[in-house]
């Protein structure tokens, strides 16, 4: 397990060398150094120059994963334990599965404006989803005898649901929330790319029409660790859960 | 007056989507008495699960009427718990925290409730183990469990559905004694459902042989041993045979319908040696 951490590392740091060397033979514009790319990026942070666009970004993120996950995982328990509701609303989830979520962007800045509204929506949206259907299914799982368990103890619909479904169907929604969080940020940099002047999908647009390449990558440089802060904290998340279901691990 | 659980004329069918119909019970009647042991014996199909489901208010009869305490049952409810074959503990609370669930969901006090979930686990012997998660239990200590989280609802009726198929045969061993001395202890109704006929003949008072096709009751035993038994009794052994050549001939029924005229050339594979099978699964 160490060692092979060791090699991922040193292929890392060879593919950076192989780039730094390819790098010399080409335009700045086309294809600028590792080492070129770092220093926009440091310098791009002391100097304050990415800190709006890191905290627009941010927070179009955590906004529209909040409103589109408690959303996702609410809609989603009641769909799992109301068969009425599940039946009714199956027909609407598929065919609104089938539409490229992220296609509608040009029509919620339509509707929202070119400020941060339209941008969490997007999100919210793209959040949604994975979130919905991995809460109906986990709720739909849970045991049938400790269900009748649950029955024989006296407890109410909303106990049965607060302690059995939902602790039964964690690491199915927790799943959900891992793609959530990956289609999040995708979603606020594309609201960003079509409308915008603030955020690091729309520094990414700016950064294109000034032929700064470097700027470019150290902005998808930005977001990459972004990405990765808010997957690692799902992946922690999940591990918390595991280990109170097994105490070792 | 004694009476504690009656089942009158109790019919159940299972009506499935092609409208074809399984006759799970056909006309079952039994008076089981408070405090006693009984064990519904039979081979699989025979509606022993369904029974028990039925006692514990989890399904309803077809017809018939099912008394307890002389009156029709409503529902599932904490005067009868169910332990499964698996323990369906709650993976993601401490052994403690299992035991307790039921007595906070009847809104016991948390500190009563914690006191008395730990005498429960101290009398299945896992004092140590309170605030361990069932993942780290063995299959018969997941069982012991089950067992501390039914008894500390302090139900009048305790059914188990085959708690213990899934053990080696030493913790079986083990845990029949432990349930023989908790039910003599306690002084509850237990319906234990079996495959097991030495497992049947050693804990129970009476012993329910059941039939397939339709399920329902063949023939009742009592178990006149003295307790606590002792495995080597030999009435125990003569029971066993007996119990075991009776299967014998229901097993026989089955397969000639289940193989027609094949089913000659099987018969002589299904004789049973009762010296040889008597603690076996059937
Ligand atoms: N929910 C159900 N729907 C349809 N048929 C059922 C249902 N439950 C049981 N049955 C049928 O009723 C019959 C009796 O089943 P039951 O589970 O009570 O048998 P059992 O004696 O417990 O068997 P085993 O020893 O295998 O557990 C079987 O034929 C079974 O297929
Ligand atoms: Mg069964």
């Amino acid at each position: 397990m160490k060692k092979t951490s060791v090699y991922s590392f040193l292929l890392f740091i060879f593919l950076l060398v192989i780039w730094e060397v390819t790098s010399k033979s080409y335009s700045e514009l086309v294809l600028p150094a590792p080492s070129v790319i770092v220093l926009t990026l440091v310098d791009g942070l002391l100097s304050g120059y990415f800190t709006q666009h890191i905290q627009r970004t941010a927070a179009e993120v955590i906004l529209g994963l909040f409103f589109g996950g408690v959303a996702g995982f609410t809609v989603g328990v009641l769909m799992g334990e109301v068969a009425f509701l599940r039946k009714l609303l199956f027909p609407y989830i598929i065919a609104s599965q089938a539409v490229p979520k992220l296609a509608l962007a040009p029509l919620f800045i339509l509707w929202f404006g070119f400020g941060m509204t339209s941008k969490v929506v997007i999100t919210a949206l793209v959040c949604f989803f994975p979130l919905l259907e991995n809460t109906v299914t986990a709720i739909q799982l849970s045991d049938i005898q400790k269900q009748e368990l649950f029955k024989m103890l006296g407890a109410t619909r909303l106990q049965t649901l607060i302690h059995l479904k939902i602790p039964s169907g964690m690491l199915g929604i927790l799943a959900g929330l891992r793609v959530s969080v990956v289609l999040a940020i995708v979603g606020a940099v594309v609201g960003e790319f079509i409308g915008g002047s603030e955020g690091l999908g729309a520094l990414i647009i700016a950064t294109q029409a000034m032929m700064d390449t470097a700027l470019m990558f150290a902005t998808l440089i930005l977001l990459t660790i972004f990405g990765m802060i808010l997957y690692l904290t799902v992946s922690w998340l999940e591990k918390m859960w595991m280990k109170r279901l097994k105490k070792e691990i | 007056m004694t009476e504690h659980i009656v089942l009158q004329n109790v019919y159940k069918t299972f009506s499935k989507k092609n409208h074809s119909e399984t006759v799970a019970l056909e006309d079952v009647s039994l008076s089981i008495k408070r405090g006693e042991f009984i064990s519904l014996l039979g081979p699989s199909g025979c509606g022993k699960s369904t029974l028990l489901n039925i006692i514990a208010g989890l399904e309803k009869e077809t017809s018939g009427q099912v008394l307890i305490n002389g009156s029709p049952i409503t529902g599932p409810g904490n005067d009868r718990i169910v332990v499964f074959q698996e323990s369906g503990l709650f993976p993601w609370m401490t052994v403690l925290e299992n035991v307790m669930y039921g007595l906070l969901i009847k809104k016991v006090p948390k500190e009563e409730a914690k006191m008395r979930a730990m005498n429960w686990i101290q009398k299945v012997h896992l004092g140590k183990f309170a605030d361990r998660s069932p993942h780290e239990l063995s299959g018969g200590m997941k069982q012991r469990v089950a067992i501390a989280r039914a008894l500390v609802m302090d139900p009048e009726i305790l059914l188990m559905d085959e708690p213990f198929a899934a053990l080696d045969e030493q913790t079986r061993m083990v845990l029949h004694q432990e349930l023989e001395t908790l039910w003599r202890e306690t002084g509850k109704t237990v319906i234990f459902v079996t495959h097991n006929i030495r497992e049947a003949v050693v804990l129970s008072d009476r012993i329910v042989l059941m039939k397939t096709r339709p399920g329902g009751i063949k023939n009742i035993f009592s178990v006149q041993a003295a307790r606590p038994r002792n495995s080597s009794d030999s009435i125990l052994n003569y029971l066993e045979t007996r119990i075991l050549s009776e299967l014998e001939q229901e097993m026989e029924k089955v397969l000639k319908e289940e193989l027609g005229s094949d089913y000659a050339l099987k018969k002589d594979r299904l004789h049973i040696d009762p010296h040889n099978n008597l603690g076996s699964d059937i």
